[in-house]
């Protein structure tokens, strides 16, 4: 049902990839990064290519990595997922010398995401940590929900019946991203888009958390207004569909 | 300005229900899958219905277009229909031995429906459409089923899509899929899989939900008939949505070909529950050999029902009848829209019309419209066809027109 080389796509661009939001909200990483200019490229064959890149107390990920200066090759996107999983240790072919980084550094940032993204019950009884760890969360889905539609058998078939087009998915007044169509390939937008094609928006970030959680079902939400769809409709069913294989590659 | 509906009771019965029903109310008459956008426009439960006329748990009426997703084809409560069922209902329904309504009621498909050279009754349309699949596949031995994009033919596994829950790929795994009216992209399909196609399957026009409808082109059907004959495949024509409100001998009639099987059940019996595939007799000795049945499929109320319908279908001529009133009305919907600047398309047979705001493509100034209609009285969902039926008179179009008219008032004044 699911599938090793789809699983490399979104440990890299959703699960790396939200390190940069991770480095916006959680002051420890950010004390982490502060003087830091340096990148981690991640090459794995047969699947993604991305670097993370740090400089001027901030992160940004960046796809390809040509440029990048600690350079950590993986041949199958097994491997790759294995450094995920904390069960394969990756060894650099570029920036030798700068393995410290990896260590005193990029590992603790990947252990503070892990904090707010496999969050537990007590951690989340703290507003402040719910609110970043909800928002950290919905950055992770919406590039989730983008390589699933892009290289993921069943999601593919999702996003063949996407139209052209943005669906934007906010909680509450405060909270908004995107997700862009364009001929059946899906990206993510880690902003709220100034125009949109369809919308789904979630009444609270307790019902979005719920959601995501697979608490509560979206279809039932509906009903009850708690949340609400417009639009083409038919981007939001089908992005709803790719949504239900992030529980399935993210449990 | 018309009173604007309330629903509270609708939301109270509502919160019961999601208390002890998956998702409320499930399935297309539910508010997510119905498009019920915003959800507050719209009521959840009905409380009576009578002609073409629906009443809510709070007591406000509408002039239903949707007439039960296709089954008020008469009008709700039709006396000769509901008098034939009760006729019946005090004689036997559900019995070990089947009534001869049953052998009545396939004489009369016979008799009306052109193709038709035998009837085989089930409950829902998803019951026949399947029997047709897997008796298309009984016959020619082969395993592929041709679909055209947009369809819409039931909830069995077969019926859809890899990334529905509860589907796994070997359910869809021989099913192939070409764009509507792509006769072209059909001749591809049978070359490249020369002597595996069972059947193709189609709606005898593309109503699918969240797009114009689309007719066939001039000679599509023909083509695509010609294909099957030359192949051994089987061609069926799902006319569970359109089936009656174009043509009482069939669709396929009405477009000039001949289908090998057909299936119906909507408006079959004006509500009653009921569906029937129907077929040339080359195929019936396939379908003889089946195991394909079910607990009510022999109940004879419905076939009473079904007997009187469409007696009085053909009686009517019903179809020509629902065109005439779903052209008054698609006249009328697309005066008030101009009237306000909007372009308003509607598509499809009239009969069974679709609505579709074109000024703005991401549907919402039509969402918004066609809430302000409902929350005065006029049932249209944001993303169906509608359906016209018997009982509509012209003194409800003109309702409907009047309040759409003020509904394209209030969404303009709302966006100017």
């Amino acid at each position: 049902m699911t599938d090793q080389r789809t699983m490399a796509y979104i440990n890299l661009h959703a699960v790396l990839g939200t390190i940069p939001y991770l480095c916006e909200l959680d002051d420890n990483a950010k004390d982490l990064i502060k003087n830091e200019n340096l990148s981690v490229g991640f090459a794995v064959k047969g699947g993604p290519c991305g670097t993370l890149v740090f400089e001027d107390g901030k992160c940004r990920f960046i796809r390809g990595c040509e440029s990048c200066k600690i350079k950590l090759p993986f041949s199958s996107p097994e491997k790759f997922n294995g450094m995920i999983d904390g069960t394969v240790t990756p060894i650099p072919s570029r920036g030798f010398t700068k393995i410290g980084f990896l260590l005193k550094k990029f590992m603790p940032l990947t252990d503070i995401l892990s904090s707010y993204l496999r969050a537990d019950e007590e951690a989340l009884k703290d507003p402040v940590f719910f609110e970043k760890s909800t928002k950290l969360m919905l950055h992770l889905i919406a590039s989730a929900v983008a390589q699933i539609g892009n290289v993921d058998r069943v999601g593919r078939a999702s996003a063949s019946y996407i139209s052209d087009g943005t669906v934007k998915l906010e909680i509450g007044d405060d909270i908004a991203i995107g997700l862009v169509a364009k001929n059946h390939k899906l990206a993510a937008l880690h902003r709220a888009p100034k125009s949109f094609t369809s919308y789904m928006r979630f009444e609270d970030i307790r019902l979005a958390r719920a959601l995501f959680d697979g608490k509560v079902n979206a279809v039932a939400c509906v009903g009850e207004g708690k949340i609400r769809v417009g639009g083409m409709i038919s981007q939001v069913d089908n992005v709803n569909r790719i949504l239900d294989r992030v529980a399935l590659y993210l449990a | 300005m018309r009173k604007i509906n309330t629903y509270d009771k609708s939301r109270e019965a509502f919160a019961r229900a999601m208390k002890v029903i998956p998702s409320g109310i499930y399935g297309h008459q539910g508010p997510a899958e119905g498009c019920y956008t915003p959800v507050e426009a719209f009521p959840f439960f009905s409380s009576r219905a009578q002609g073409t006329y629906l009443w809510d748990l709070d007591g406000n009426r509408f002039i239903d277009y949707m007439c039960a997703y296709g089954p008020n084809i008469l009008g709700y409560h039709d006396p000769d229909v509901d008098a034939a069922a009760a006729e019946q209902r005090a004689i036997a329904d559900c019995t070990t031995l089947p009534s001869t309504k049953m052998i009545e009621f396939a004489e009369l498909l016979v008799d009306t429906v052109a193709c038709a050279d035998w009837a085989f009754f089930a409950k829902n349309g998803n019951d026949v459409t399947t029997l047709a699949v897997m008796a298309a596949r009984a016959y020619t031995h082969r395993k592929k089923i041709v679909f055209f994009r947009g369809y819409y033919h039931g909830v069995a596994p077969w019926t859809q899509k890899i990334d529905y829950p509860g589907v796994i790929e070997e359910d869809v795994m021989h099913n192939i899929y070409v764009n509507w009216n792509d006769i072209e992209a059909l001749k591809q399909v049978f070359h490249e899989n020369r002597g595996q196609i069972a059947a193709v399957i189609g709606q005898p026009y593309m109503h699918g939900n969240f797009m114009d409808n689309e007719l066939p082109a001039k000679g599509f059907w023909q083509a695509v008939r010609k294909l099957c004959t030359d192949n051994g495949t089987v061609l069926v024509i799902d006319d569970v949505r359109a089936g009656f409100r174009l043509d009482l001998a069939g669709s396929d009639h009405y477009f000039g070909f001949e289908a090998d099987l057909i299936c119906f059940c909507k408006a079959l019996a004006n509500g009653y529950n009921v569906s029937a595939l129907c077929g040339k007799e080359f195929l019936k000795n396939t379908v003889s050999g089946m195991s394909y049945t079910g607990s009510y499929w022999l109940s004879a109320v419905p076939f009473a029902a079904g007997i009187a319908c469409i007696n009085k279908m053909r009686a009517m001529d019903l179809p020509k009848l629902l065109i005439e009133k779903g052209t008054r009305l698609k006249d009328g919907l697309v005066a008030a829209a101009e009237k306000y600047g909007f372009d308003l398309r509607v598509t499809g047979v009239p009969s069974l019309f679709y609505l579709r705001i074109a000024d703005d493509p991401t549907l919402m100034l039509h969402q918004e419209w066609v809430a302000e209609c409902v929350k005065r009285g006029v049932f249209f969902t944001n993303h169906h066809n509608h359906f016209i039926n018997a009982a509509l008179t012209d003194e409800d179009i003109k309702e409907t027109v009047e309040i759409a008219d003020e509904a394209f008032s209030v969404v303009r004044d709302r966006r100017s």
